[in-house]
């Protein structure tokens, strides 16, 4: 188990930030997600040992958390807030943080030039911070989280004010790390398809509490197993043409969803032929995080009331 | 066609430094994203638009207007910035009656349109605490609602979703949604490409101060010649299918990427996938899956912008 | 042949302990201090004065010092220099101030506390670069001016010894209880010039009040407890067997210290409480 906390509680003043959280969570990649106020960012902090708990134990990795030192020494943060030191070059910042994690001064710049090249920090590592692009800094906040080489990586939105280049290559980066054996990631974000894309395994949090944890793939995938079709045409002769052949067929703003059943395929483009019309896409039904996500706490918020 | 925005060369410099440089595009109605890279001009764009700023060079319409000291036209607009500084002292209710004050509203009206715009935006429940204790989503629906409550015809909004939660974003997409169903225009920027995807075909993408592309997606996608349309396609028997594909003309290259699945490249998309049918039903092969992985705003980004 | 793929190449060694790892923050921190404009003005100026000014009183012990023996309580001229006072009020507000404020400002504090270190470490580290800064205006010159003036012959090796050892205690505490009153300021704000304000009001705003209220037409001795020179004056007056002082010196070196470490711990608190993560 990567996480593992029983009855997890932190109070602030009213406010349980954390309330009797108890959970699972396996190795891999794992999306933590939540609306504001969830608890995230606390319970992100107590795995981190920089929170102490009110009630309650927690382990990471297999050590307790109030264990703090040996434990970060394991673990890399990339906080979602600006963090770094502007009167330092991206170099020095990065092999700075490896010595305060432990490496010595040779082998932090070594690292430091080695994970600045990865995360694609080029000539401007010899810059001070202070006059990179949020994109670059956003890089640097990455490349300082992985300098000691942690088996579990903490990212809280990652993306945040990167244009869509560098969401891309954020997320690239991201998903390369995820997938190297023996390493981590858990990622807390809002933008929920990037979740979908990089995390196998998803814990959703609301008022301190887990709603829902699993794998990605089972949550999503629904009892009900249908084909959504995007077509161009006569949509309504077309969704007539596939119940006449006997099918469920029905029309919705994301496109036409058919019961699934053997042949299907080829009475849509049997339909399609004889109306001349397109299809644009064709695929299983998947419910999307997000939908689930919103079912959940919309549920979630009925029983609270 | 006139669009509810026209502008026609229009440049901006602050001194050396690059806002805009010869922006010509017309849009509208209805809901248009704009994106781009940091940097490309966007926020220079919308100061224009909102007459804060005087072009150097061309000309700019909003609603058939010069935006420019007009203050006629600011009433018909309703602007969201992108920074998330609010002030904190009042509360949401306070704040959208406040600034409606500042459009000459009498405070009767103002205090019942701050609270419908409020509503409107899901923040009735919220709208008496101070803002400094909102959170980011409920900063960007006090900033929405304070652009939408003097009823405008168009909102321009920057950067309407960034670091908002999933409940906070699917409601402000909502409000642009029903606004621009009710015959409003809307014109917004976002870093996250899907998320305009899912209000709008419509775009406009600048890049170092210029538009390189506007219009529906789809249709921009099927001009950039150089980059063949892949789609993808699942099947049992990639061989006979590619074999059967292989005989129309605008088939650049077919490819077996798995041993279940066929990738092909057209230069047609439109004509691939009006063939398509036909040939799948007359040589009944099995397809199980359809999709084009390149056919999205997030390919279009890729291919005009790098 | 090989082929070595661009991915980030593991780590293979081992981690060094703690110690390690403050000492980087150390030796980094004052690195930045040396580079540094006005910290190296305010070092030159700072050490030059102090110095000169006491070498000074040591060659013309007899032409202004006169009724001045010339035993161990010499040295509590020197040592009440007021020249320290200003510098190491210089040095504080230009080095201390933003040690930790501009942390807290950048937000990296959140950066060295995911760190594998402790807040206790951070902050030791943090004061393990002022303190030496302020240790070059407090002790080095008063450590200094015995060592010269037995070199010239002037005091005998024994008392020259013996002045060194006490200089060195006392200039020791005043540069503890800078170090950590500077911490403490500037663990409260984001802005590192309302904490250098403080260790100015800190400095002036108590010795100077207290000094016109403690004259007549007040004489008011008691108000010198208020000010930490007047205290640190009363210990080293104590200490070298000056004429005594008009405060008690015990009471003065209780409060020294007791300051001290209430600044320590206030700041340890707001380093474990303190609430970096924006919404």
């Amino acid at each position: 188990m990567l996480v593992e906390t029983k009855n997890l509680t932190k109070v602030f003043g009213e406010v349980r930030a954390v309330d009797d959280l108890s959970v699972a969570i396996p190795e891999g990649a794992i999306g933590l997600v939540g609306p504001n106020g969830a608890g995230k960012t606390t319970f992100l902090r107590l795995l981190l040992s920089l929170l102490q708990p009110t009630a309650g134990t927690a382990k990471v990795l297999g050590r307790n958390i109030l264990d703090g030192v040996p434990l970060r020494e394991r673990i890399g943060y990339m906080p979602e807030h600006d963090c770094l030191i502007p009167d330092m070059t991206g170099v020095g910042l990065v092999a700075f943080m490896g010595r305060v994690s432990g490496l010595d001064a040779d082998s932090a710049i070594g690292r430091a030039h080695d994970v600045l090249q990865f995360v694609g920090v080029e000539e401007e590592r010899y810059r001070k911070v202070a006059e990179y692009s949020t994109g670059m800094k956003q890089k640097v906040k990455l490349a300082q989280s992985m300098v000691h080489d942690p088996q579990l990586y903490i990212f809280d939105e990652p993306t945040t004010g990167l244009d869509p280049r560098g969401r891309t290559e954020m997320l690239d980066l991201v998903r390369a790390i995820a997938s190297s054996p023996g390493r981590n990631v858990i990622l807390s974000s809002h933008l929920l398809p990037d979740v979908e894309t990089i995390c196998k395994y998803v814990v959703i949090l609301d008022g301190g509490h887990q709603i829902a944890a699993g794998d990605l793939h089972d949550l999503l995938t629904g009892a009900a197993d249908r084909l959504r079709i995007d077509i161009r045409g006569d949509r309504e002769a077309f969704v007539q043409r596939l119940r006449e052949a006997g099918l469920e067929a029905e029309a919705g703003p994301t496109g036409v969803h058919v019961g699934r059943r053997p042949g299907v395929e080829a009475e849509v483009f049997q339909a399609a032929k004889a109306l001349g019309a397109e299809v644009r896409y064709m695929g299983r039904e998947i419910r999307s995080l997000e939908e689930f996500f919103l079912e959940l706490v919309a549920r979630n918020e009925g029983k609270g009331a | 066609m006139t669009g509810v925005v026209e502008a026609a060369g229009i440049s901006k410099w602050y001194g050396e430094v690059l806002g805009l440089n010869g922006f010509s595009a017309s849009f509208g109605p209805g809901i248009t994203g704009l994106v781009g890279p940091n940097g490309a001009g966007k926020s220079t764009l919308f100061k224009l638009l909102i007459g804060q700023l005087h072009s150097d060079q061309g000309t700019l319409r909003l609603l058939g207007e010069n935006p420019w000291n007009n203050v006629p036209v600011k009433r018909r607009l309703g602007y969201c910035p992108e920074h998330n500084t609010l002030y904190g002292w009042l509360t949401g209710q306070q704040f959208v009656e406040a600034l409606l004050r500042l459009d000459g509203m009498p405070r009767s009206r103002a205090e019942k349109a701050a609270e419908d715009a409020l509503k409107l935006v899901g923040l009735s429940s919220a709208a008496q605490r101070p803002t400094r204790t909102y959170s980011r989503g409920m900063r960007q629906r006090a900033k929405l609602a304070q652009a939408l409550a003097h009823r405008p015809e168009i909102l321009i909004l920057d950067e309407p979703l960034s670091g908002a939660d999933p409940l906070a974003r699917v409601q402000i997409l909502r409000t642009i949604s029903d606004f621009a169903k009710a015959g409003g225009h809307v014109l917004m920027s976002t870093h996250v490409l899907y998320e305009i995807e899912r209000v709008t075909n419509n775009i406009v993408l600048i890049n170092n101060g210029k538009a390189i592309a506007a219009g529906d997606i789809h249709s921009i996608r099927a001009l950039i010649d150089e980059h063949p349309h892949a789609v993808r396609l699942e099947t049992p028997q990639p061989r006979q299918l590619a074999q059967a594909l292989a005989r129309m003309e605008h088939i650049v290259s077919l490819e077996i990427p798995e041993e279940d699945a066929l990738l092909v490249r057209t230069r047609k998309p439109d004509a691939f996938y009006r063939e398509l049918p036909a040939i799948v039903a007359d040589t009944r092969l099995e397809v199980r899956s359809l999709e084009s992985p390149d056919d999205s705003l997030d390919a279009v980004f890729r291919y005009l912008v790098g | 042949m090989s082929i070595s793929l661009p991915t980030y190449t593991r780590r293979e060694m081992p981690l060094l302990g703690r110690r390690h790892r403050v000492r980087a923050i150390i030796t980094t921190g004052l690195r930045r201090e040396f580079k540094r404009p006005a910290v190296l003005v305010v070092i030159g100026i700072g050490v030059g004065v102090t110095i000169i000014s006491s070498i000074v009183i040591v060659l013309f012990a007899g032409v202004f010092l006169q009724g001045q023996p010339l035993d161990l309580s010499f040295f509590f001229t020197p040592a009440s220099n007021g020249a320290i006072l200003f510098f190491v009020t210089l040095m504080a507000s230009v080095v201390g101030s933003a040690l930790i404020a501009d942390d807290l400002q950048s937000m990296a504090l959140t950066l060295y506390l995911s760190r594998p270190i402790t807040e206790g470490d951070y902050l030791a580290a943090k004061a393990a670069i002022l303190a030496p800064m302020i240790s070059m205006i407090a002790v080095f010159p008063l450590v200094l001016t015995p060592l010269v003036a037995a070199l010239l012959g002037s005091f005998s090796w024994t008392i020259a010894v013996e002045a060194i050892g006490l200089s060195f205690l006392i200039g020791s505490l005043f540069t503890a209880f800078y170090t950590a009153a500077t911490l403490a300021l500037s663990s409260l704000t984001r802005r590192k010039s309302y904490a250098a304000a403080g260790v100015f009001a800190l400095t002036f705003g108590l010795t100077i009040p207290a000094g016109i209220l403690a004259g007549p037409p007040f004489n008011n001795p008691a108000v010198l407890y208020a000010s930490p020179w007047e205290n640190y004056l009363a210990v080293a007056r104590a200490a070298f067997g000056a004429p005594s002082a008009p405060i008690d010196w015990r009471w003065s070196l209780a409060i020294l210290l007791v300051a001290t470490a209430i600044a320590a711990l206030a700041t340890y608190l707001r380093m474990k409480f303190v609430e970096v993560v924006s919404g």
